[in-house]
């Protein structure tokens, strides 16, 4: 059973069906790219995936049970945590708030127990946040507020933020967007590494040297539709591929 | 350490200084500062809306609502007062879900367009429904505060008993903002959809946060009603929302005294222009101010300060500015 899947999982805007009819498996333990050009429509399959769109039509199965029409929040307390594409951090907290923030909000705590809890962090949670900065490698900036840290290390704290709450599939948009050959290399490797720790991994990426290196199955997008799927060989040298982001003639729609 | 002690006996200071006047300041500064503590539970209780990122410029309508509720219970229906309090206040929270909860979806200005349009509706009603309201004739003959059965006579004991609903409620702010619920609320604020792909509901948490606001706003309104014992439906229109928003982009969204420092420094101040058009004015000009010099309202006024005599001490000496 495959740990993500989606049958014939369909958006409109308006006339404009920005994923249309798109079938996609993820099995648990794997590294899944999903590629295209522009406005091929992999960020709006994952605020489909993640909850934040609601699906026009089709399914979404996570884990066996399906979730199509849940809240964001509701989907990422079952474990499917996603990422964003701009950098996204809570601003005015420095990187260790960040990452306990979501070490405590996926906790599933109704609000009376959040009403009547301490802010004070117990140290078993500090620990385990300095943990996860530790194995991202932002152990040093810990207590710098989040807004002053350089790009590549507030892209990383974004993803460390997600592994704090602990998800079984990691959705990354674009995590080495803007970053230099050295810091994408490092935070290909750290993927790597989180997949190897049991968390299986979709990611939507332009850098195709970062893509074609970290993951073993691809699935390609194109006017929302799926143009192709298999491995970084076969899909780096599939014809429809090629046209499709060459832009020789028409793309097929 | 030193510090909880520095602030400890600053407050303690506070609270022994509000207790002096009402056997030195006289009736007319009991009554003043009475309204200036009715403003700071109105700022305050708005905060935890504005933290969330919610722009809520319908305070003075929850406000109202407590109001009218209390002031008609006790009149018509002898209700006492504790009792009729807390009808207004669990009302205006009822009302709060009621328009709070279907603009949930609603974020930044056309939130905002939803509050000030319910202001007006709120204003309206209480203009308009003239035989429960007496519309604009106002709305007269309010009982006086009372306390298990013994009424409030005297100015002093009123301005007791709103001292110790503000006190009360500001501990109850201060603790929630420091609790869990305080750091989602500050989450959703600096990225609800980031706060939201962490697991936060964060509907329900804004939610809770508005109609938190509504409470306490409804037990300002009805202490209001039966101290001024009048009420009149412009009173609780778009220029007291307005206020109440102000107080805290004045006194600083940063921390929690900032409503409150907001709300008495602005409160005093435009008392000898209290309800001429020049109120209007000597508020947008203090709001005005405030954003070119201050961005971060008068709390951040120390900081800036010192700032500015360093750089001075740094650089040659140039004449002070007028204070």
């Amino acid at each position: 059973m495959p740990l993500l899947e989606t049958r014939d999982l369909t958006r409109l805007f308006g006339g404009l069906a920005a994923v249309n009819r798109v079938d996609l498996t993820v099995d648990e333990g794997e590294i899944v790219g999903l590629i295209g050009p522009n406005g091929a429509g992999k960020t709006t399959c994952f605020n489909l995936l993640s909850g934040f769109l609601r699906p026009t039509r089709g399914s979404i199965a996570f884990d066996g049970r399906d979730i199509t029409g849940l809240r964001a929040h509701q989907i990422a307390a079952r474990g499917l945590v996603r990422t964003f594409q701009l950098t996204t951090l809570f601003q005015e907290m420095t990187a260790l708030e960040n990452v306990l923030a979501g070490l405590h909000l996926h906790s599933g705590k109704g609000p009376r127990q959040v009403l009547f809890s301490r802010r004070d962090f117990p140290a078993d949670e500090i620990a385990r946040g300095r943990d996860v900065l530790e194995f991202t490698g932002l152990a040093s900036h810990a207590d710098q507020l989040s807004r002053n840290l350089p790009h590549g290390h507030q892209r990383v704290l974004g993803i460390a933020m997600a592994l704090a709450a602990r998800p079984r599939l990691l959705l990354l948009d674009e995590p080495v967007t803007g970053m230099n050959l050295d810091e994408s290399g490092r935070v290909m490797d750290l993927v790597k590494t989180i997949r190897s720790r049991g968390t299986t991994i979709l990611l939507v990426e332009h850098n195709m040297k970062a893509v074609m290196g970290t993951c073993e199955r691809i699935v390609v997008l194109n006017f929302g539709q799926k143009l192709a799927e298999g491995t970084p060989t076969e899909v780096s040298t599939s014809p429809q591929v090629i046209q499709a982001y060459l832009g020789t003639g028409v793309g097929h729609a | 350490m030193r510090r909880r002690i520095g602030v400890a006996l600053v407050l303690v200071a506070l609270v022994a200084l509000a207790l002096l006047v009402p056997p030195f300041g006289g009736d007319y500064y009991v009554h003043i500062f009475a309204l200036v503590f009715t403003n700071v539970i109105l700022a305050a209780s708005l905060r935890p809306s504005l933290t969330c990122g919610q722009l809520n410029i319908g305070h003075s309508a929850f406000m109202s609502v407590g109001a009218y509720t209390s002031a008609l219970l006790a009149k018509n229906l002898a209700v006492p007062f504790e009792i009729s309090l807390l009808c207004g206040a669990l009302l205006a929270t009822v009302v709060g879900l009621a328009i709070g909860y279907p603009s949930l979806r609603l974020r930044g200005v056309y939130f905002a367009m939803v509050t000030v349009a319910f202001v007006e509706v709120i204003r309206l009603i209480a203009q308009l429904w003239v035989p429960l309201t007496r519309g604009m004739s106002g709305l007269s003959g309010i009982p006086k505060p009372s306390v298990l059965g013994m009424t409030l006579t005297t100015r002093a004991s009123q301005y007791h008993l709103v001292l110790v609903l503000m006190l009360v409620i500001l501990v109850v702010l201060w603790k929630l903002e420091h609790s869990r619920l305080g750091l989602i609320w500050k989450s959703i604020g600096m990225a609800d959809n980031l706060a939201q792909s962490l697991g936060v509901n964060i509907a329900r948490y804004k939610l809770m946060a508005f109609m938190l606001g509504c409470f306490f706003a409804g037990v300002a309104g009805a202490f209001y009603a039966h101290f001024i014992r009048f009420l009149f439906p412009p009173e609780f229109g778009f220029l007291m929302a307005t206020n109440i928003l102000v107080y805290n982009y004045v006194g600083g969204r940063g921390h929690f005294v900032g409503p409150i420092v907001g709300a008495v420094f602005l409160s005093l101040l435009s008392e000898p222009f209290r309800g001429s058009p020049y109120e209007t004015i000597f508020f947008s000009i203090a709001m005005l101010l405030t954003i070119l010099f201050l961005p971060g309202g008068l709390i951040t006024l120390p900081r800036k300060l010192a700032e500015l005599r360093s750089w001075r001490t740094a650089s040659a000496p140039t004449p002070s500015p007028a204070a």
